[in-house]
């Protein structure tokens, strides 16, 4: 028996992107479509699966909803295996199947079903709001934080033992976020999205055994990300983040077979990944998109001082206040011009690498997509997608 | 009781469980029969390496067979030993059969497992609860008075259920530990003393049961693996008894699966899962208001079978230990340690020589007498280091390394020193004529390199046993040549 992992589930409840999901997809040769019950029934069959691996394994829901007024109410907290005392649903135990399995099942399909009435009742307006993907991202990992660094876990909990009589475990070994994306990318939400790969790459642990050799000595240790596209266009914020925390992302083929694919991929701890492979991208989509106007663009313009991208030469960086010399911003507007439209044009070729003989010195130009296997020094390789690769150019020079 | 910490579950990663070889050796009849019950699917599939458990889930939902070389394109080349290895124990549990074309699941395990994480069926194997009217439904004999009043008693609270388990827990231990320095602590049931002699833990001494090495050596592992240990010697007794194995070992993975603090009907146990209620509530795995009594619970021992959590709280019932370590060793080989749990003075004991006794605190030392009381009784230096390490306290953690090296040294010397002498059968020969003929059969012995020791002055030396026709033919064939 090993030690447990914590897996932490967000959710995109997204209910008109369902509703096109559970629409029979007439292009495709099978027909694989899948509607929310279908989902959520092949969810919580893999769900049990990560529960019934180990007895201390600990489980997190959160459920990322469109469209409310206040982004606080857009991600609800479905279900905790260590909070399932407070706000236990009561469960009629039947001697046919595990009681902690039920109790997981039917909290969960409840607390959906609560939230997409409420949804239904609420919002009458109709407002084109996208999902709260990265508030739950961000929620997630405060929860992560919360039940795997705190170093009094053990003292706190003994006391309060929870409703199977288990107090949850304090050393969690491998934290792992999975996240069910159904919507497409949203540019607005880059910045925050990048901060949340950062904070998961860089969550430290209090490590108790670490005390042999140094008090306070802090380990680092990354959450992992995994991601999962089940409906629609693949997502470039979503391949990053796996990439950088080391976790697998996934554009489902099949649909229908959904279950199939969850279990083989995002079952498995880090440990037996090194054993048993899981699929990993060829190609990473590696674009950023720019704080002007939230575009995701192939060639960017990055201000030498804060790192800021835009996609036009700007006389001001709008972050850091810094003034470019004109002479600099009207040279790069006369270059961004044709490196546009050769970008434009080359779109439709994945490999829209520059071409060799442009003079590049203050552009960053990324080809649209990257191949996987990244040379080691590579900016993408160096973990980060913006700040390494605004690191390997300065487009403007300060006036100074 | 402390528990095992992180040391104990890191060596867990490696080792397998006791239970898994004690189920390789039945047969694959009796195998499939217990994966009839989801519980033990459930059960069973917890025991596994982290390894076969992701093996068997990527099997489970396949309605065919996948060919052996599809699966084994996922394993990292470096890894494929221990892919084999798993492939081997789960071929060995009749779970994954065998076979150099197709691999599938067995059907029973396939389906049974489906359903445990499915839920529905009926096959009733995560234990009937007892429910309010639900009994008298099914059973209602108006006589059973008692049975009626039974019924209207509310659960057993979690902290009554606790400390019945420690208490019949630590009187096995306190009955192991006590029998070998003479006092007489309460005696469990005849059914425990029973199981203890058989499994070789304590022998009969004069009509007494006197605690063996194995013994000494059982005191000083987690309460986890004792637990099984015991269960283990459990099952073979079943078996001797001609109880049906595939009902013992499913109430047990009942058990583990069951919910703290629920009680349970006994109505629809078989015959030999209620003769096993009077041992298991003997152990402290099952909490009865009484024997009579129709409804059970099941403690805290018995829901973690399957874990590797602690498996009896510490902060409960009277004779409570501390929450974590409480051992403090220092260079001068003094203990401290920080307990008022009788149980945990006496397995102190065992290995140190007790000075004082204070309400929370006992003072001792290892000395050399003591550490060779313990080695004599069978206990080896690494399981006291082992010991003193896991329930160390928390400010000896700082230390690097956690315990004084002179005293880890000195155990170990210690150990050395019992293997001081060592015998070795053979031949002293003596009385040579002269110093040349002794120097001519010492060099041939040396030759044949049989020497053990020699004295020149005496014109002795002793030759191992094997060289002694060699050594004695040589000598013959002399003197007869000398006549």
């Amino acid at each position: 028996m090993s030690s447990s992992s914590h897996l932490s589930v967000v959710l995109d409840l997204s209910p008109s992107q369902w509703h096109l999901s559970s629409l029979s997809d007439t292009t495709s040769s099978p027909p694989c479509s899948l509607s929310l019950p279908a989902f959520l029934s092949q969810l919580i069959v893999f769900l049990n699966a990560h529960m019934a691996s180990q007895h201390e394994n600990s489980l997190a829901v959160f459920g990322a909803f469109p469209g409310k007024r206040h982004v606080c109410d857009s991600l609800v907290m479905l279900y905790a295996s260590s909070d399932a005392v407070e706000h236990a649903t009561p469960i009629t135990v039947d001697a046919n199947s595990y009681p902690p399995f039920k109790l997981l099942d039917t909290s969960l399909v409840q607390a959906i079903a609560a939230e997409l009435d409420a949804l239904s009742t609420s919002h009458a307006d109709p407002s084109p709001l996208a999902p709260a993907l990265v508030g739950a991202l961000t929620k997630a990992l405060c929860y992560v934080n919360r039940v795997s660094f705190s170093p009094s876990s053990t003292t706190t909990t003994t006391a309060q033992p929870s409703r199977d009589g288990q107090s949850p475990q304090s050393d969690v070994t491998d934290p792992r976020i999975l996240i069910l994306s159904v919507s497409p990318d949203l540019s607005t939400s880059y910045i925050p999205i990048m901060n949340a790969i950062f904070s998961a790459q860089k969550l430290v642990r209090y490590d108790p055994l670490s005390l042999l050799t140094l008090i306070f000595q802090l380990h680092p240790q990354k959450v992992t990300i995994d991601a999962c596209q089940i409906y629609g266009a693949e997502t470039v914020f979503l391949q990053q983040a796996a990439h950088l925390t080391g976790g697998s992302y996934l554009h489902l083929e099949r649909r229908d077979a959904l279950l199939q694919y969850l279990l083989m991929t995002f079952l498995s701890p880090p440990s037996i990944r090194k054993v048993l492979a899981v699929p990993t991208q060829d190609r990473i989509d590696f674009r950023a998109a720019c704080f002007c106007h939230k575009n995701i663009v192939d060639i960017g313009f990055v201000c030498s001082v804060c790192l800021s991208i835009f996609c036009k030469p700007v006389p001001v960086c709008s972050t850091c206040r810094t003034k470019f010399p004109y002479k600099t911003v009207q040279r790069l507007k006369a270059l961004g011009a044709p490196m546009a439209a050769n970008a434009e044009s080359a779109r439709p070729s994945p490999s829209a690498t520059p071409q060799p003989g442009t003079p590049l010195p203050d552009v960053i130009s990324r080809s649209r997509t990257t191949s996987g296997v990244l040379p080691p020094g590579h900016p993408a390789r160096n973990g980060g997608g913006l700040p390494s690769m605004a690191r390997s150019a300065s487009a403007f020079n300060p006036s100074s | 009781m402390p528990v095992a910490v992180a040391q104990d579950e890191t060596k867990d990663v490696k080792k397998e469980h006791v239970l898994l070889p004690f189920l390789q050796t039945q047969s694959q009849n009796t195998l499939t029969r217990l994966y009839q019950r989801p519980s033990s699917c459930l059960s069973i599939f917890r025991l596994l390496s982290a390894l076969e458990r992701q093996i068997i889930m990527n099997l489970l939902w396949l309605e065919s067979a996948i060919s052996v070389s599809t699966m084994a394109a996922w394993v990292v080349r470096e890894a494929r030993p221990l892919y084999d290895n798993a492939l081997a124990t789960l071929a060995r549990l009749h779970i994954l059969p065998q076979s150099t074309v197709k691999l599938a699941l067995n059907p029973t395990f396939k389906t049974s497992f489906r359903q445990a994480l499915t839920g529905g069926g009926t096959s009733s194997s995560f234990g009937v609860p007892a429910g309010e009217g639900h009994d008298k439904a099914q059973d209602g004999i108006p006589t059973d008075r008692d049975g009626r009043k039974d019924d209207k008693r509310n659960a057993p609270s979690l902290n009554t259920l606790d400390s019945y388990a420690i208490e019949r827990w630590e009187t096995i231990l306190h009955y192991m530990v006590g029998s070998g320095n003479g006092r007489r602590p309460p005696e469990p049931s005849p059914g425990v003393r029973f199981l203890l002699k058989t499994s070789g833990l304590m022998n009969e001494f004069h009509g007494s049961l006197q605690i063996s090495s194995t013994g000494f050596q059982f005191l000083l592992h987690s309460p986890h693996e004792q637990l099984w240990h015991l269960l283990l010697q459990y099952l073979h007794l079943a078996e001797q008894r001609r109880m049906d194995l595939v009902d013992v070992l499913s109430f047990l993975f009942m058990l583990s699966t069951m919910e703290l603090g629920r009680e349970y009907t006994v109505a629809n146990l078989t015959k030999t899962q209620s003769a096993m209620l009077e041992d298991l509530r003997d152990y402290g795995l099952i909490w009865q208001r009484k024997q009579s009594s129709r409804r059970f619970s099941p403690t805290r021992l018995s829901t973690t079978l399957t874990s590797c959590s602690p498996s009896l709280p510490n902060a409960t019932g009277t004779s409570s230990g501390p929450q974590e370590g409480f051992i403090v060793l220092e260079t001068n080989y003094r203990i401290y340690a920080y307990t008022d749990n009788p149980l945990q003075t006496a397995v102190l004991g065992l290995f140190a020589s007790l000075k004082c006794r204070f309400p929370n605190l006992v003072i001792g030392s290892i000395t050399r007498e003591s550490v060779k009381k313990a080695l004599s009784n069978g206990i080896t230096a690494d399981q006291i280091i082992a010991y003193l390490i896991t329930h160390a306290h928390p400010n000896m953690r700082k230390n690097n390394p956690m315990l004084p090296v002179t005293v880890q040294d000195q155990i170990r010397l210690w150990e050395l020193e019992k293997n001081r002498l060592k015998s070795q059968e053979g031949y002293l020969y003596t009385a040579f004529a002269s110093q040349a003929d002794y120097e001519l059969v010492l060099n041939y012995a040396k030759e044949l390199d049989v020497v053990l020791w020699e004295n020149a002055a005496k014109r002795c030396f002793f030759g191992s046993a094997e060289g002694h026709s060699n050594i004695k033919g040589f000598i013959e064939r002399r003197t007869m040549g000398q006549k």
